[in-house]
């Protein structure tokens, strides 16, 4: 579980509360939505979940995040990774570049912890199982349509098996056909027992997917 | 491919070499000289060529890796090698971005060069952010972890092979012992 008790944050350099103080709680399995208007602090919000802010950029931060019982500025990076992804807005940001195939791409996370082989492997093919895209486990990432690059980029996540999932505006960037097809990841994602925590201006994303729905 | 595209690129070094050499009076080397400035430019780009005419980044890496290199010096190293064609898909990016703007990139070149500084500010500005970005991309995929990664593949490396790298390697040393001792002149 991810809670946030009275937390706000404000980046290196500044002297403006870029997330104002807020509180909340994601438990495993459960759909968070975040919704606001821009400058509100929500793709902040996502970073300071998890964990991204301040341990690897940085900032100020007041109040508690706790994952799983431990405050985030105790763990590093590669060990917030293990217990919670971010998907960006831009997933085409979020692959390397530097692999062949989606297959690559996808078990670079679980490469990095120098898992063995036969594990990597596991988790990269149940990753791409999970989202219905092993037809794409051959392709060059490079070439993929932006739905494709969202899915990949989000099973390139799962395959470090984190407790909780933050996206960051996971279908500002796709058509209404790709959006469902995210939002139908993310209730597996979830429905698998992991805890999601979105933020987004669509309506319909948030109606099909969230249990909860709160306003920054 | 990529033998013929460096090839072509020297044609005009070539031409400018011996235009030099041999018409220009401030040249004035011949056509021995212009030969040999030539070899020796050939000789500094085709080994590079070479490699990456024959080799696939990715099989670079991965080998590097299990080498021994560190996974950060051979993440820069891939990033380096794939820097120019990302580079390459975002400006085309920027000059779509603002011809819908209406800037004119491909008038008479005076109007190009005056299009060129609306284009190279986002450039910049964008692959600067970018790096941010990707930073960020990287530490939620544990690229910090300690310890070694695990490598998928581990590529085949046959007795001819070896031999074949040896033999390279004592060619290279007996080609500098050679010119260390004056044998060559070149």
């Amino acid at each position: 579980m991810i809670v946030l008790e009275q937390v706000s944050y404000r980046y290196p350099g500044t002297s403006t509360w870029a997330l104002p103080t807020t509180s909340l709680e994601l438990r495993p399995g459960e759909v968070v939505g975040v919704t606001g208007a821009n400058e509100r602090g929500k793709t902040t919000l996502c970073l300071v979940v998890a964990g991204l802010a301040p341990v690897t950029i940085g900032g100020e931060l007041r109040g508690d995040v706790l994952v799983n019982g431990r405050p985030t500025v105790d763990l590093a990076g590669y060990e917030l990774a293990q217990r919670c992804g971010v998907l960006f807005d831009n997933p085409a940001v979020q692959l390397t570049g530097l692999h062949r195939t989606v297959y690559e791409e996808v078990a670079f996370g679980p490469c990095n912890l120098g898992l063995p082989k036969a594990d990597v492997n596991e988790r990269t093919r149940a990753a791409l199982q999970m989202l219905a895209v092993e037809h794409l486990a051959e392709r060059n990432p490079v070439h993929l349509s932006g739905g494709e690059t969202q899915l990949v980029a989000l099973a390139g996540l799962l395959a470090m098996r984190p407790g909780h999932l933050v996206l960051d505006e996971p279908t500002s960037r796709l058509d209404p056909e790709r959006s469902l097809q995210v939002a139908d990841a993310v209730a597996r994602v979830a429905g698998a027992g992991v805890g999601v925590l979105l933020t987004t201006h669509d309506e319909e994303l948030l109606a099909r997917v969230c249990g909860q729905v709160m306003e920054l | 491919m990529r033998l013929a595209v460096a090839a072509l690129a020297l044609i005009p070094v070539a031409a400018s070499s011996l235009l030099i050499n041999l018409l220009l009076p401030a040249g004035g080397g011949g056509l021995a000289t212009a030969v040999a400035a030539l070899l020796r430019l050939i000789g500094a780009t085709l080994p590079l060529t070479l490699l990456f005419a024959t080799t696939d980044a990715t099989d670079l890496l991965n080998d590097l890796e299990e080498r021994g290199v560190g996974r950060r010096a051979v993440f820069v190293l891939g990033a380096a090698l794939a820097a120019v064609p990302r580079a390459q898909a975002r400006a085309m990016d920027v000059i779509e971005a603002q011809r819908a703007r209406g800037l004119d990139t491909e008038g008479s070149w005076p109007r190009r060069l005056r299009g060129l500084l609306p284009l190279v500010t986002p450039l910049v500005v964008g692959s600067l952010a970018e790096v941010e970005d990707r930073t960020l991309a990287l530490e939620v995929r544990a690229f910090g972890a300690p310890g070694r990664r695990t490598l998928l593949h581990r590529l085949p490396d046959n007795r001819w092979q070896r031999a074949a790298r040896w033999t390279m390697a004592v060619l290279v040393a007996l080609g500098l012992a050679t010119r260390v001792a004056g044998v060559t002149g070149l």
